[in-house]
């Protein structure tokens, strides 16, 4: 720290003081005001070049439009989720310790084992879940799908592993998460130059994976078995001012990633069939769109679900109140881990947990401390205390008795807590809950209660024999007076004696006996509707009524469920104490109210399982579904006329008139002698609605209001039977007859009025353009406004100078005076200040308008609608409660949600292992369909194999993972789909598949395989869904042969190719070709052979040709969808899930061969040799052929006859000897004539060689004396020729 | 698992239209049973079938399941898929009967929607082509559904009982609606309207026009009201006459009423002064009702608003009629979508209507569609 301090001064080189220095600096100098080098140096700063110039503007106007996105409509929730952090990574990478750093470095508080995702405060804007994602390829998928932020976590001594791009490749399909890279293990190396090299080689490979300057950090070594803490402080400082962009899927789909898991089922039922089906209720922060309640939703690896419940929960771990320092306080550092077991106090919708760390936590001191210390933390963190959320939770009694609040309670002073306890079947641990017996009424008064109270339904009734047993219980538990309830008791008497004057109104209804007994859910409902109008103070009550009425049976069984293994246990363990103590001796389940209602069932379920219960279970279960609802209904009902009964008094005759009218309706049809209802019913309905629509009638009761009791009447009829043989028949209802009305959207008037009347006509007058307008939007007043603002101005052209209205001049002076008189709040002072804002917003709006006009661009407008509409969404249900907002807009996102799911199976609740995230993802209207679904499909470069049709292939599209056939085809040039056997090895290429409906444009990714690993890459697969339909357009090409049996010139009569006369009949006109490539059309059909026909070609045929038609055939495609089922398999195999296998692989595992075909396979070619016949001329043509060309008729030689043929002559050896001799003589002569005829013709060679020189050399000679001869008589011929001349020259002279 | 989502079920054939046209946009599986069960003739009607019949030509996939006497029906949707078609309408109805289901699904087919209906164009019990084409087809353009290939064309005019008129009808599909916020009718700026007449003296037209005259230009002079009186083949098969009127206000808000003559042989003869009186007195009364959509349209704006983006629309509304009454209910039931719906207080003095009639300002929130 000294030497801290001892730091050297570093002098500023940016900054706001820097730049003042400078600034000082500069005006020393006095330079001050030129600071600006472009004012000071403008040449220096004028255009060069145009053609720069707009390159570069270029350049700047395409940077800039590079960075828009498309602008959505911001729909984050104020108060947001907590973000999804997923630590990524190969195994042995650090991510647990990881993890756990992060959550120290947050919370300071150091979690030693973690099960399932942690959700921690980080800020005071921002939580964080955190998972980590081991490598079992569901998991990875799973998590993709819901992470926010990606931790990738990479062994810097080892490299990159498959698992890290196998996540990349997953995250690239499904919507790109902000993914983060961390290098760990770095210590490992020794050489420095050697770790600097690898942190660059795989940061640039990590860059080319996810985007060129992608955040890679490093933590550089251990230190105690902890990463160092101040790396961890950056990477949290990091996480924490992260930005996310919204992912498409994500946002326009609810999805939950579970924290915490209760199973609710009826242990009777299991007790029974231990592989029943479960009832679970499942927790968690909602995410990415609102949820509604009965939606479908997608468990990956369980299955497809409808939500039967959903209702939200007070925040776990809250983000601190609106402070406005800079960090958080220890208190507000909240941890939230139910599955990892911190957390401390859980809050369910009627029970509250407490967590005090295993069932040994007391007997070591040293633990107890630390989950001593949480425990009082997230008391003293939670906003709202203990206390306060006990008051405010309720339970009901009896199925549909009032429920109790605390305050019903309060002045019991303390109560005992029982406890119960509760084994988790997954952790171990022993949950013990702490029930508190609740102080009931004697007997005598809950019985009487029971006759009194209007509200007990049917099932009730039916079951109050076994509550009387528990009530009787209770009796001997009770401590308390009985006159502690009493308060509670008056209340009800009171509404009571209200009931029954409304009953008196309906004396038709009272008198009929038989009814009371059928129509006794409606009483009660009735009842209900009453008390409802008349006490505000039961509003609450109320709304717990609707809740205990709607799981009631479920609670109840719920309330059983946990505490049966341990019941015999309960009493001896019973805890006396207030529960301040109880907090820290144990932890305990307060469960304010319900006990009573929960131990009487026990005991009569205990004790008889042929109790009423039992007998009347479906009766029951019709009555409460029917009840539910119309409790349900009737509750918003009555909340909203409570409001309104606050706010007008004059409206409650109307109302009660209102009330009165359901009733009677309501009864009419059931009290079967009153007949007096019947009458004009269309009449007074007509009349009710008419009314009900003059005097601003509720009309969020009308449209959704009266929908459930509509229904239920209609049940009502079924169920009537007496007997079960005969069915009572009742005169049609009014909503009877409208079923089968005229399906009309007009809206008929019925009472017109006379539009003749003056009056009448000017009702309307101002609807219309000449009417009157509204003081803002009347042109005069507009005008009038305007000028004030124009009112000064001067035509230029004509110099005419407008003057604005004096008088308004006037007033503003007036006003200004008033100004200066000092405040007086006066009337008109207010009018005139509103006047003068009004005004300046109005110069403002126009200054605005010129400024920013010209440069808006689209892209701004966009973004400005978008952000309008964003606001608008925020404001439209800000006012309103959470109860109210959930209706009209569902679960919003942020919300802590229970969503309870039926009929799970029970392997899910049973092999539970938190290990492994458990996702809820709401699915779209109609994504919870199957039909076919066509892709556009690449195989993975890097993946080894091709994929082949009809081979099963897990893909994992929208939430789901599962297993399908697809089949694989490639578009041809005209559109037609052709089926392919394998897919293309670098080209995309199309597949169909029969699965669940996802929209278009969704990604998938597909594997082979989920089970085990393999060293190579497992995603075979990634693509894009197309298109959806319900019908498939794959073809195959299919080749038809046939053979010619007659053939004529270019007609040929084809056999072989169709069966029947109506095939051919089909492809009529159909072109055909043979292997030769003569083509043809199918011309006709023949009678016979049947499905020969007659064809042309546009050459003549051979018999030895075939002919056939190319056809292209449809492929049905497989309707095998499997789901991936990988969250059922037992703990430790979840990753083995293995569906259908693939033919190869089934007879590798067989060691079945494939059956070739013979014709296949290659043989050694054997060529006959070829056989000529003789050739043949007719005899005809012989006689007519010349001598030469005839054949010679060379008669076959006879058959020696016996006396020509000789035997052979066989030699004496002096007969052998001598013809040895002569032949070896003969041969000795032979060879000297041949010798002499050589030499001979040798000789003969020389003497023509002799011959021919002496030839030559005559010839030579000859030529020569030619020559000199030749050259004489030239010679005397010239001289004759010279004399002759001169002759006669001499003769002319 | 993973199948089809539950089916929901009904009983009457009351409000068939809306049950299965939700159904298709929503994929959920339908069952009506009993219907006109205990009638003489049970189980379906001509129109019914008619416009099943229809449904499955504008889907791709459906299983359209009815028993013997038709008294049950079981509807399983398949995907829109639109296209170029043609249909024959029952006589029965008009052919508004269908359109008004078309309008509902056209922005959401697969292949823009281009179909010629033949049938009955104008009749006393459904909303006329006429008068959808001058108000739902604005209504449309409002949530962006717009371009030219936005037609509603009549071809040629039938009147009931024997129809023979025809229609087309085409419409773009949009990927995504806009939200609206349509709060503020506005003023009625100018009144037109359409008389037509087939069949009768064109004489007819001029004496509507004139009657219905008398009564509006005590309200505001720009009225003009066509007249369309058709011949030949173009003119259907009965004679009849009618007149539709709509008024339109500054901010687009069209409110529309109309008559229609009795058909040919039932009823005694109506007089076209009285039939333009009374279609303008309806008129009036349409706008004495007020709202910025008019009651025929009510349900349609009201489902373009649920198959919306997520965003808050608003729209206000005259007095709800029992269709669209029944029509939130079904869309609770298929969407999971309640709407919030505050009265509007009585306003000023200035607007005598908003003083006697209730104003309902609907609000929906968060509706995602997924069209597949």
């Amino acid at each position: 720290m000294e030497e801290k301090d001892r730091k050297k001064h570093r002098k500023k080189y940016s900054g706001p003081k820097a730049d003042k220095k400078k600034k000082r600096h500069l005006n020393d100098l006095g330079l001050g005001d030129e600071e600006d080098a472009r004012k000071r140096n403008p040449k220096a700063f004028a255009v060069q070049s145009f053609v720069r110039m707009a390159r570069t503007f270029h350049r700047t106007q395409d940077l800039k439009t590079k960075k828009h996105h498309i602008p959505v409509v911001d729909r984050t929730p104020l108060e947001p989720p907590p973000v999804i952090v997923v630590v990524v990574g190969p195994p042995k990478v650090g991510k647990s310790t990881l993890i756990k750093c992060l959550i120290k470095n947050f919370t300071r508080q150091k979690l030693v084992e973690i099960r399932g995702p942690v959700t921690i405060v980080s800020g005071k804007k921002r939580r964080l879940t955190i998972i980590e994602c081991g490598c079992d390829i569901n998991t990875m998928i799973d998590l993709a799908k819901v992470a926010d932020l990606v931790l990738m976590l990479i062994d810097a001594s080892f490299g990159f592993e498959m698992e890290t791009f196998e996540f990349l490749n997953i995250c690239q399909v499904h919507g790109f998460p902000k993914i983060m890279g961390i290098l760990t293990h770095l210590d490992t190396f020794k050489n420095n130059k050697q770790l600097k090299k690898t942190k660059k080689r795989l940061k640039h490979r990590f860059w080319t994976e996810v985007y060129p300057g992608a955040k890679l950090f490093y933590l550089s070594g251990m230190v105690h078995g902890e990463y160092q803490k101040q790396e961890v402080h950056n990477l949290g400082r990091f996480i924490a001012v992260m930005k996310f962009r919204p992912l498409t899927w994500q946002t326009t789909h609810p999805y939950v990633l579970m924290d915490r898991v209760e199973d609710l089922t009826n242990p009777e039922d299991i007790r029974v069939n231990p592989k029943c089906d479960r009832k679970v209720s499942l927790y968690g922060y909602l995410r990415g769109a609102h949820l509604k309640n009965k939606t479908q939703i997608h468990m990956p690896g369980v299955g497809d679900f409808t939500v039967s419940d959903v209702s939200f929960l007070p925040d776990p771990c809250a983000l601190p109140e609106q402070q406005k320092k800079r960090s958080l306080n220890e208190k507000e550092k909240l941890i939230y881990a139910p599955l990892s077991g911190v957390g401390g106090v859980v809050y369910d919708k009627d029970a509250v947990y407490i967590d005090l760390g295993g069932s040994h936590a007391h007997q070591d001191e040293e633990e107890e401390v630390r989950p001593n210390h949480e425990l009082v933390q997230s008391l003293i963190s939670t906003h709202s205390t203990i206390d306060a959320k006990m008051a405010s939770s309720k339970v009901s009694l009896f199925m549909d008795s009032n429920p109790l609040g605390s305050e019903d309670l309060e002045s019991h002073g303390f109560v005992m807590p029982k406890e119960e306890k509760q084994l988790d079947l997954k952790s171990g641990r022993i949950r013990r809950k702490a029930v508190f017996e609740e102080k009931e009424n004697s007997d005598g008064e809950s019985d009487e209660e029971d006759d009194q109270d209007e509200e007990m339904s049917e099932d009730e009734m039916a079951g109050s024999d076994s509550d009387e047993e528990g009530d009787a219980e209770e009796g001997s538990d009770k401590e308390l007076p009985e006159q502690e309830a009493d308060p509670r008791n008056v209340k009800r008497l009171k509404r009571e004696e209200t009931k029954e004057e409304t009953v008196m109104e309906l004396p038709a209804f009272a008198d009929s006996d038989d009814d009371l007994e059928m129509s006794s859910v409606e009483e009660g409902e009735t009842g209900l509707d009453e008390s409802n109008k008349e006490t505000d103070e039961e509003d609450e009550q109320e709304s717990d009524e609707k809740e205990s009425s709607d799981c009631d049976s479920e609670s109840a069984d719920k309330k059983l469920g946990e505490p049966t293994p341990c019941e015999t246990s309960k009493e001896s363990k019973e805890l006396r104490g207030n529960h301040k103590q109880g907090l820290n001796l144990d932890k305990k389940v307060f469960s304010t109210v319900d006990s009573g209602n929960c131990t009487a069932e026990e005991v009569s379920e205990s004790e008889s399982e042929s109790s009423s219960l039992d007998e009347d279970a479906e009766e029951d279960e019709e009555a409460e579904e029917l009840h539910r609802k119309r409790v349900q209904s009737t509750q918003e009902v009555s909340t909203l006329r409570q409001a309104k009964l606050k706010a007008v008094e004059d409206d409650e005759n109307l109302l009660k008139e209102e009330e009165e009218y359901e009733e009677k309706t309501d009864f009419s049809a059931d009290t079967a002698g009153a007949v007096r209802w019947k009458e004009n019913l269309s009449q007074k309905a007509a009349h009710a609605f008419l009314r009900q629509q003059q005097s601003t009638p509720n009309l969020r009761k009308l449209v959704y209001g009266t929908v459930a009791e509509k229904e239920e009447d209609d049940k009502d009829d079924g169920e009537e039977e007496l007997g079960g043989l005969f069915h009572v028949s009742r005169p049609d209802k009014e909503s009877k007859l409208k079923a089968n009305g005229l399906d009309c959207s007009k809206f008929a008037v019925e009472v017109p009025q006379d539009w003749d009347l003056e009056e009448v006509m000017s009702s309307i007058r101002d609807c219309f353009v000449t009417g009157k307008w509204e003081a803002d939007k009347d042109a005069a007043k507009l005008l009038e406004e305007d000028e004030e603002l124009y009112g000064d101005f001067e035509d230029l052209e004509t110099g005419v100078v407008h003057k604005g209205r004096p008088a308004v001049e006037e007033d503003e002076a007036v006003s200004e005076e008033e100004e200066k008189e000092e405040k007086e709040p006066k009337a008109e002072e207010e009018e005139e200040k509103k006047k003068r804002l009004d005004k300046k917003r109005k110069l403002k709006e126009m200054f605005d308008a010129e400024y920013d006009g010209g440069d808006a661009t689209y892209f701004d407008d966009l973004k400005g609608e978008m952000q309008r509409q964003a606001q608008l969404n925020r404001a439209e249900f800000e006012d309103q409660d959470d109860d109210a907002r959930v209706q009209y807009e569902g679960f919003r996102p942020g919300m802590y949600v229970r969503i309870e799911i039926e009929n799970v199976p029970c392997e899910f609740v049973l092999n539970f292992d938190p290990q492994y995230p458990i996702i809820l993802g709401g699915l779209g209207n109609s994504e919870g369909n199957v039909g076919y679904v066509q892709l556009r499909l690449k195989k993975h470069r890097w993946y080894k194999k091709i994929l082949k049709t009809r081979d099963p292939l897990i893909l994992s599209l929208g939430w789901r993972r599962f297993q399908t056939i697809p089949m694989y085809y490639v578009e041809d040039h005209n559109g037609r789909h052709r089926l392919l056997k394998y897919t293309p090895q670098h080209m995309h290429c199309g597949a169909t598949f029969w699965g669940p409906i996802t929209p278009q444009g969704t990604g998938f990714l597909a594997v082979q395989s989920v089970s085990g690993a393999t060293p190579d890459f497992r995603i075979a697969a990634t693509g894009v869904v197309l298109d959806l339909d319900k019908s498939i357009t794959v073809v195959k090409k299919l080749k038809l042969t046939g053979f010619p049996f007659k053939i004529y010139k270019n007609t040929s009569f084809i056999k072989g190719m169709f069966n029947s006369q109506l095939e051919v009949a089909k492809f009529e006109g159909a072109a055909i070709r043979t292997v030769s490539g003569i083509r043809g059309q199918i011309k006709k059909a023949l009678r016979t052979p049947e499905g020969a026909f007659r064809a042309t070609f546009e050459d003549k045929l051979l018999m030895s040709d075939i002919v056939f038609l190319r056809t292209w055939y449809p492929v049905s495609i497989p309707a095998f969808y499997n789901p991936v089922t990988s969250l059922l398999k037992p703990a430790g195999e979840k990753d083995t899930w293995t569906g259908m296998k693939t033919t190869g692989q089934l007879r590798r595992e067989r060691g079945l061969r494939i059956k070739q075909n013979k014709d296949s396979l290659y043989k050694p070619i054997v060529r006959e040799k070829k056989h000529f016949n003789k050739l043949h001329i007719p005899k005809a043509l012989q006689k007519a052929l010349p001598f030469k060309n005839k054949p010679k008729n060379y008669e076959k030689k006879a058959k020696l006859s016996k006396d020509q043929w000789r035997p052979a002559v066989i030699r004496e050896p002096h007969e052998k000897k001598i013809s040895a001799l002569l032949s070896a003589l003969g041969t000795v002569h032979n060879y000297k004539v041949k010798k002499a005829k050589l030499k001979h013709r040798e000789q003969l060679k020389e003497y023509l060689k002799v011959k021919r020189k002496e030839e030559e050399e005559k010839f030579k000679r000859q030529k020569e004396a030619k020559k000199k001869l030749y050259r004489i008589i030239g010679q005397k011929e010239k001289k004759r020729q010279k004399s002759s001349l001169k002759g006669s020259a001499g003769g002319e002279k | 698992m993973a199948g089809q989502s539950p089916s929901l079920s009904y009983v009457g054939c009351n409000f068939l239209r809306q049950r299965l046209v939700l159904a298709t946009l929503s994929g959920r599986p339908v069952k009506i049973r009993q219907i006109r069960a205990k009638e003489e003739d049970p189980g379906l009607r001509d129109f019914e079938a008619s416009f099943i019949r229809l449904i499955d030509k504008v889907t791709n996939g459906s299983r359209i399941e009815i028993n013997q006497t038709g008294t049950t029906l079981y509807y399983q949707p398949g995907l829109l898929y639109g296209g170029s078609l043609e249909h024959d309408c029952s006589p029965n109805r008009s052919i508004g009967y269908y359109l008004e289901s078309l309008l509902c699904l056209a922005p959401f087919v697969k292949h823009p929607l281009r179909i010629i209906l033949r049938g009955v164009t104008n009749d006393q019990v459904d909303p006329s082509v006429d008068v959808l084409k001058a108000t739902a087809l604005p209504l449309l353009k409002k949530f962006g559904i717009d371009g030219e290939s936005l037609e509603l064309k009549i071809t040629r005019r039938g009147m009931p009982p024997k129809g023979g008129g025809e229609v087309v009808f085409s419409c773009p599909v949009r990927k995504t609606l806009q939200p609206i916020q349509f709060t503020d009718p506005g003023k009625i700026k100018r009144i037109r309207g359409t008389a037509f007449s087939v069949r009768v003296s064109p004489q007819m037209v001029n004496r509507i026009v004139d009657s219905a005259r008398s009564i509006l230009n005590k309200f505001i002079p720009d009225i003009y009201i066509y007249t369309d009186h058709m011949k030949g083949t173009s003119s259907g098969k009965s004679p009849g006459f009618g007149l539709s009127l709509v008024a339109e206000t500054i901010n687009g808000t069209f409110l529309s009423a109309e008559l229609a003559s009795n058909p040919q042989g039932q009823g005694a003869a109506v007089l076209p002064e009285e039939l333009g009186q009374n279609c303008a007195k309806l008129l009036l009364e349409e706008i004495y009702r007020g709202g910025c959509v008019d009651s025929t349209n009510q349900s349609l704006v009201l489902l373009l608003m649920t198959l919306g983006q997520q965003d808050v629309s608003k729209v206000l509304l005259g007095p709800l009629s029992p269709y669209t009454i029944e029509f939130l209910r079904h869309l609770r039931s298929f969407f999971q979508i309640m709407f919030k719906i505050e009265t509007k207080s009585s306003d000023e003095e200035r607007k005598g209507h908003f003083k006697v009639v209730p104003k309902l300002r609907t609000l929906l929130k968060q509706m995602k569609a997924t069209h597949t």
